[in-house]
């Protein structure tokens, strides 16, 4: 589950899941309702695969975000779909999506960067907690 | 997460400048100094940017004061408005957070001989034709394509690549800050990621408070320094205002990566992690400065092709060529970017790392390095105000020096969250407000639109007053948007 949350010029992904493979799915799908206004228009065409190594759990919370970001702008593909596995200082995942179609997906805001601030991956009770600030 | 103001200490030391003592922060080498009147003082309290005011202040090597204009407003590391100016020779580092994410995100102005008479009448077709030809908006990319080769010409060379390929004169590049290339730029520092996404994006104009206008000059104020840039009242403007892409965000995002652990390796104790640093001679200092000198070209060469697209534009529309219509560039500034530069401190001269993040250079007359043409009257500076409202033409003047390392506002500064601008614009729509008051406005999405409303900002007016008021600045002249584009 995400939502996002207010913050001066930019604007942050709170997220809350049972399990980390399902905090970084949910993370994921947060910033893609950031970059379009309909995200469940995104249909489940093609599957790209990332792997991410970080030392530490927000750092590689951030650098997930960060390669999810750079599949947009480089490939310019939405992604709706995300299976991660989180295991030490390592995301293994895929993602599933499609071409950006102007004539269906409301591109909305640019996304710069995932920041560092206020940036957390924690223990939330049984669950986790998620927080991330993405540079509009 | 929630938002808190700012409840620390603020000396006055005179009308426009107010002092975090050393002390409220132990761990502080130098005070800091916000540029601000009374009235811009409440909004200064709003949030935690005199905080980070303070925080800056903690960076090794770094001299006077950690300075803030008024625009003055919450950043990553670094507040937006934020200068600070370190000593290499002292152990001085450089701080990507410093510069910002937007690499040489900066400001341009390109005067025409039309009337605002002439275009009046045709503004909504003419806003349209530019709206059509200039690529914004995310997940856009435009007409020009460079392979690999020719990106890193354009990382090593800025707008003198352009030059070579018949698409900047000689006027452009001498009348672009650091001639549109910054000397040491070093594309070896450029991961290939950022070139991937760099790529296709040189020559457009992004989003969110990035901005193509059609302006009228509304009031003069210095009429000497209006003639020297060729501004009269009535006449018809081009603001560009732009930044490196996506090139330059990766560049800042690869940086702060690779200085994830660095700081402490130098020893070096920091109050916010987005502080991240390196010394200035230190093998990641020196890699960051090539790389973030290689964005800072790709970004002047992509105010360039904006400009290429827009005299194209005009020529098309008005049915003459962009050289008889007058068009040729007034300045182009730069308002995040880390310079070395000479400045006399404490009577000595040093070569310091000038670090401006939301702010401008502003050199006074005499300067050697403001242009041969300006050099009698003064750094011109442009600054872009919000949507409704005016943007200025300012030079510099001497008290720069003195007191801000040359530097100036480069803004109005957000007031509102992009999410309160939103909510605050629903039901409204945002274009026809600005219709109201003549102003033809075109954006890719409604929440562009509504996320840069002119509630959003400060009134960039009351910016501008503190900075002339304080000696940074002077003002030359007051633009009124007619028409703008917005991805």
């Amino acid at each position: 589950m995400y939502e996002t949350f207010e913050h001066t010029a930019d604007i942050g992904i709170r997220v809350r899941a049972a399990d980390l493979n399902g905090l970084f799915e949910d993370a994921a799908r947060g910033l893609f309702a950031v970059l379009v206004a309909n995200p469940e228009a995104i249909r489940p065409v093609q599957e790209l695969s990332f792997r991410i190594e970080a030392q530490r759990l927000d750092d590689l919370l951030h650098d997930w975000l960060a390669e999810l970001l750079f599949a947009f702008d480089t490939r310019r593909v939405l992604l709706g779909e995300f299976r991660v596995g989180v295991s030490g200082d390592r995301v293994e995942a895929t993602a599933r999506g499609e071409p950006i179609d102007p004539q269906r997906h409301q591109l909305d805001m640019e996304v710069k960067a995932i920041t560092y601030h206020g940036l957390k991956v924690e223990r939330d009770g049984d669950g986790w907690l998620a927080e991330v600030i993405v540079d509009l | 997460m929630t938002k808190q103001g700012y409840h620390g200490p603020l000396e006055k030391i005179d009308d426009f400048c107010w002092r975090i003592p050393k002390d409220f922060k132990p761990g502080m080498r130098v005070e800091g100094r916000i540029f601000a009147d009374e009235r811009l003082l409440a909004l200064v309290r709003n949030d935690q940017s005199p905080e980070q005011v303070a925080n800056v202040a903690f960076l090794p090597g770094i001299q006077m004061a950690s300075l803030a204009m008024p625009d003055i407003h919450w950043g990553y590391g670094f507040c937006i408005g934020g200068v600070c100016a370190t000593d290499p020779a002292e152990g001085g580092v450089v701080s990507p957070g410093g510069v910002g994410y937007d690499i040489n995100c900066g400001v341009r102005l390109l005067r025409t001989h039309l009337r605002v008479e002439e275009v009046e009448g045709r503004l909504t077709q003419l806003v349209e034709s530019l709206f059509r030809r200039i690529p914004a908006g995310v997940g856009i990319g435009g007409p020009y394509l460079f392979d690999p080769k020719r990106l890193r010409r354009i990382l090593a060379e800025g707008s003198g690549y352009l030059q070579t390929q018949g698409l900047a004169t000689d006027g452009d590049v001498e009348h672009t800050e650091e001639q549109g290339c910054l000397p040491g730029a070093d594309p070896d520092q450029v991961s290939q990621k950022a070139f991937q996404r760099g790529a296709d994006q040189c020559g457009t104009l992004g989003s969110g408070n990035h901005f193509l206008e059609v302006q009228v000059v509304e009031e003069v104020l210095d009429e000497q320094a209006a003639n020297v840039m060729g501004l009269q009242e009535g006449g018809i403007c081009v603001m560009i205002h732009s930044g490196s892409r996506g090139l330059g965000y990766q560049v800042c995002d690869d940086a702060l990566r690779d200085l994830r652990n660095v700081p402490a390796q130098y020893g070096i104790q920091l109050p916010d992690r987005q502080l991240a640093c390196a010394p200035v001679e230190s093998r990641e200092g020196q890699a960051y400065l090539g790389a973030m000198r290689a964005a800072a070209n790709y970004a002047w060469a992509n105010r360039q092709l904006l400009m290429v697209q827009t005299r194209e534009a005009f020529a098309e529309f008005f049915g003459r060529s962009w050289e008889s219509l007058g068009m040729s560039l007034v300045y182009d500034v730069a308002h995040n970017i880390a310079k070395l530069e000479e400045h006399v401190i404490d009577g000595q001269t040093k070569t310091v790392c000038v670090h401006r993040k939301g702010a401008t250079r502003a050199f006074p007359a005499g300067h050697p390095d403001v242009p041969a043409r300006y050099r009698p009257i003064g750094q011109p500076v442009i600054i872009p105000g919000d949507m409704g409202r005016a943007s200025w033409v300012l030079v510099g003047r001497p008290a720069s020096m003195e007191r801000s390392f040359g530097t100036t506002c480069h803004g109005a500064g957000r007031l509102m969250s992009r999410t309160a601008a939103i909510a605050d614009a629903k039901g409204r729509r945002i274009d026809r407000e600005l219709a109201q008051q003549g102003i033809v406005a075109r954006a890719r999405s409604w929440k562009g639109l509504a996320e840069e409303q002119p509630g959003a900002y400060k009134d960039v007016s009351l910016v501008v007053e503190v900075v002339h008021r304080a000696g940074l600045a002077g003002k030359v002249a007051r633009l009124r948007p007619l028409g703008v584009i917005k991805g």
